[in-house]
């Protein structure tokens, strides 16, 4: 931020030179003019100032280092020190696990948004008619909002526990033999996912309960009169007047599950054998972890990254944006 | 698959359950501190693009009182012990030195945190690095060599372990003290050794032994044990056992000789030999598979569903105090070889590195005077006696203290005769590498894809392959 200081102070002084002018003895109508055809278009750039410092400070700024990273090699330290062009990229794409990791990173927000939409749709319909009980279950249901992501991690990760874990032991009671949650690569990513669909739902019944209580009464009314009920209500009326909220839940539940960190790195860090390894976490390895301090191959994940999910939110707005009254 | 069926009491899986908790806190720290060094690295480059990036050094030139910042990885009982060592330093040298000590999460986020801690010129002054970090330390310069102040205080280094030294020795030149050294052993429930038919006083020495006495306890064939054996998935444990089988880790020479580790060799037949036997164990149901989790197997096996594991001589003290609780004997043994030979296990634990980033001379005394503190054969016995770790000190041995401490627990004189009798050769010293703590990850890569069915040479080889690219950047980069 320092160096948005001397430059709003340049704005000041430049503004008072310009103004200078006026003091002068000078025919006053034209003066006028002349002020009004050079203050109006300068100063509205000026008004552009602010929103640009912060614009370059945090998204200008990182992205542009993002990109220098990517081209360089970095020493001991991570710092970047010599430049190789595009050879992290090469590296990126030449690696065989890198396409394994894109694969669990798509089915990763597969696993996470469907169900998770799914489920917390179901349960908002089923809660959004007035009662005592519901006004209950709503509390109930959205309490793992709450949850901090390493916090539900942890209580998920005891019940994934092959020895003593609350899942194998009810699994166990009904006669099975129990599964490796964590240390099957089967199964390691579908767990994490099952954790963050549970950390998910309080949040999207949240929304999806806002959404419904703004349907108008009368819409909901007409519909009853007209022999609509139930399912039918549901499926026709409420569904398609809550679809702004529908969409903006499907759009940052990708964006967030393309993102996720903490519940991978509590729960498997990656394993076993990177089958839950997610971009994310992937950029985390090379950048972070195991002594490694490779912040050029790191950063072109990254870059891969911001593309994907830059590509997935234009294709979502595509599809379903036209659809609902959201821009 | 590979998993333990539970039979206990319910209300000892809760137990469980918030040991595990317990556990992931421990870890769920580490991300927090590792997310902290991700805001510190992006802190850095902002500040440092707008151009006012502190150059400053934290030194101060001043000769009075000394502050010596101390970072270390040493959590639970062990760093109880190291905060009781530092309170009596401290106490001591009053109004003259004091150490400041600071947890900075497991070896792995410490030496993240020390390396944007070079960038920043704020280092500590004393660090405590794992082993497998050795080389990148040597490597960084930003540390003073501990053989400078050996030489110019004509400290007496005959008392150190030679065994414990020659880990952290190049060119016969000590860059780091050795602090917390620590071996692989074999822990067994005796308990169930007896209850199985087996000689409880005659640990398994070879893999072949493991495995048959393992059948023996599995609940499968009818033995006391949910599992006959369970090992975390650590790449430590292929170190070792490479190690213990004369074989070496990287090539040449381990990377002791004049010239840097250039290659890996860990897709050695020592290696293929030990996953395909613990492969073997999994799919036949006498071995469970816990994950990559040390905490984990180290849970399984103290709560009495395992007959027996692989753990470091460090967790000896936990395991016992565990086990009083639950009511069984443990028994110790040394690390099981392929075959009988005269090679054994490396020294594993870490060091303690001083920094001369932006620190006085007169600091880095100080932080050396510490360090001679640390080394006296009492506080050594302490140490030992306090956590399992192996003393430095070979007259810590011949303290009362620790004298009457292994008579009453013969287990921890296991380790100490393993050390003894394992001869210093380039196979026992450990591969030094500047990439050692991303080969361990490697071959734990390697260890989860044979679990799933991958041969141990393929899986193996490629894992070496993969390293080539990162063993010269680090090489090029140091040239």
């Amino acid at each position: 931020m320092s160096t948005s200081a001397p430059q709003s102070a340049g704005q000041n002084s430049s503004i008072r030179s310009q103004q200078i002018p006026v003091e002068k003895p000078e025919p006053p109508h034209r003066s006028q003019t002349q002020r009004r055809s050079q203050r109006t278009p300068i100063t509205q750039y000026w008004y552009f100032l602010p929103a640009s410092i912060v614009f370059c400070i945090f998204v200008a700024y990182p992205l542009f280092q993002t990109l220098r990273l990517s081209l360089s090699g970095t020493d001991l330290f991570g710092s970047a020190d010599t430049f190789v062009g595009v050879r992290n990229f090469v590296r990126l794409f030449t690696n065989p696990d890198f396409v394994k990791i894109l694969i669990n990173t798509a089915l990763f927000a597969l696993y996470t948004v469907v169900p998770t939409i799914a489920i917390s749709l179901v349960i908002s319909l089923m809660l959004n008619r007035e009662s005592l009980v519901n006004r209950v279950f709503r509390t109930v249901f959205a309490l793992p909002f709450a949850y901090s992501v390493s916090a539900a991690s942890i209580v998920f990760s005891a019940f994934f526990n092959p020895a003593t874990g609350l899942f194998n032991e009810v699994i166990k009671q009904f006669g099975g033999s129990g599964v490796g949650w964590l240390t099957d690569q089967r199964f390691a990513l579908l767990s994490i996912a099952l954790t963050t669909v549970w950390m998910n739902i309080g949040y999207n019944i949240l929304v999806l309960l806002a959404g419904l209580g703004s349907v108008p009464e009368d819409i909901v009314e007409a519909a009853r009169l007209d022999g609509a009920s139930g399912l039918r209500l549901q499926h026709y009326i409420m569904i398609p007047l809550i679809r702004p909220q529908l969409f903006f839940l499907i759009v940052t539940g990708t964006i967030q599950s393309l993102e996720s960190f903490g519940q991978i790195h509590v729960l498997t860090k990656g394993g076993p054998a990177s089958s839950s390894t997610t971009l994310v976490y992937d950029i985390y390895l090379h950048g972070f972890a195991n002594n490694n301090s490779n912040f050029g191959y790191a950063s072109a994940e990254a870059l891969v990254l911001i593309l994907v999910v830059a590509i997935i939110t234009i294709i979502q707005f595509g599809g379903m944006g036209r659809k609902v009254d959201v821009a | 698959m590979t998993q333990f069926a539970v039979r206990s009491e319910f209300s000892n899986d809760i137990n469980q359950d918030f040991s595990a908790i317990k556990n992931k806190e421990k870890e769920m720290k580490n991300g927090f501190k590792t997310a902290l060094a991700v805001v510190a690295v992006l802190g850095t480059l902002i500040s440092a693009g707008c151009g006012s990036a502190s150059a400053a050094g934290t030194a101060t030139k001043n000769a009075g009182p000394q502050t010596v910042t101390f970072w270390h990885s040493m959590s639970g009982t062990n760093g109880q012990v190291l905060d009781k060592l530092i309170a009596k330093f401290n106490k001591t040298n009053k109004d003259k030195i004091t150490v400041k000590a600071l947890y900075q999460g497991a070896y792995d986020d410490a030496i993240t945190k020390y390396k944007s801690a070079v960038q920043s010129k704020s280092t500590p002054t004393l660090m405590q690095v794992y082993d497998v970090g050795s080389r990148f330390m040597m490597d960084s310069g930003t540390v003073t060599p501990m053989q400078n102040f050996i030489d110019a205080d004509n400290y007496d280094v005959s008392d150190l372990q030679p065994n414990v030294a020659g880990y952290y020795k190049v060119d016969g030149k000590l860059y780091s003290m050795p602090f917390n050294s620590s071996m692989p052993v074999i822990y067994y429930n005796k308990t169930m050794f007896r209850q199985a038919g087996l000689d409880p006083d005659k640990a398994p020495t070879t893999l072949a032994e493991v495995k048959a006495d393992a059948e023996k306890l599995s609940q499968k064939n009818g033995g006391p044990a949910q599992y006959g054996f369970n090992a975390a998935v650590y790449g430590w444990f292929v170190e070792q056992e490479i190690a213990a089988n004369g074989q070496l880790y990287c090539s040449p020479q381990n990377g002791r000789g004049s010239k840097r580790a250039d290659d890996f060799t860990f897709n050695n037949s020592s290696a293929t030999t030990f996953l395909t036997w613990w492969k073997g164990m999994i799919d036949s149901g006498i071995s469970g598979n816990t994950g990559t989790d040390t905490d984990d197997a180290d849970s399984a096996f103290e709560s009495g569903k395992v007959g027996i594991t692989f753990e470091s001589t460090a967790g000896l003290s936990g395991i016992m105090a565990a086990a009083k609780t639950k009511g069984f004997e443990v028994g110790v043994g040394n690390y099981p070889k392929i075959k009988k030979n005269n090679s054994g296990p490396i020294i594993g634990g870490a060091s303690l590195w001083i920094s001369k980033l932006g620190h006085s001379s007169a600091q880095q005394e100080a932080a050396w005077k510490f360090i001679k503190f640390l080394s006296e054969p009492e506080n050594q016995a302490t140490w030992h006696t306090g956590t399992g770790y192996f003393p430095t000190s070979k007259k810590a041995l011949n303290t009362e203290t620790d004298k009457a401490w292994r008579k009453q627990y013969p287990q921890f004189d296991v380790a100490v005769k393993q050390l003894e009798s394992t001869k210093l050769t380039a196979a026992t010293q450990g591969c030094s590498a500047g990439v050692m703590p991303q080969a361990r990850k490697a071959v734990e890569d390697g260890i989860e894809k044979v679990f799933a069915g991958a041969d141990a040479k393929t899986a193996l080889t490629s894992e070496v392959k993969g390293l080539q690219s990162d063993v010269q950047d680090y090489n090029s980069s140091v040239e």
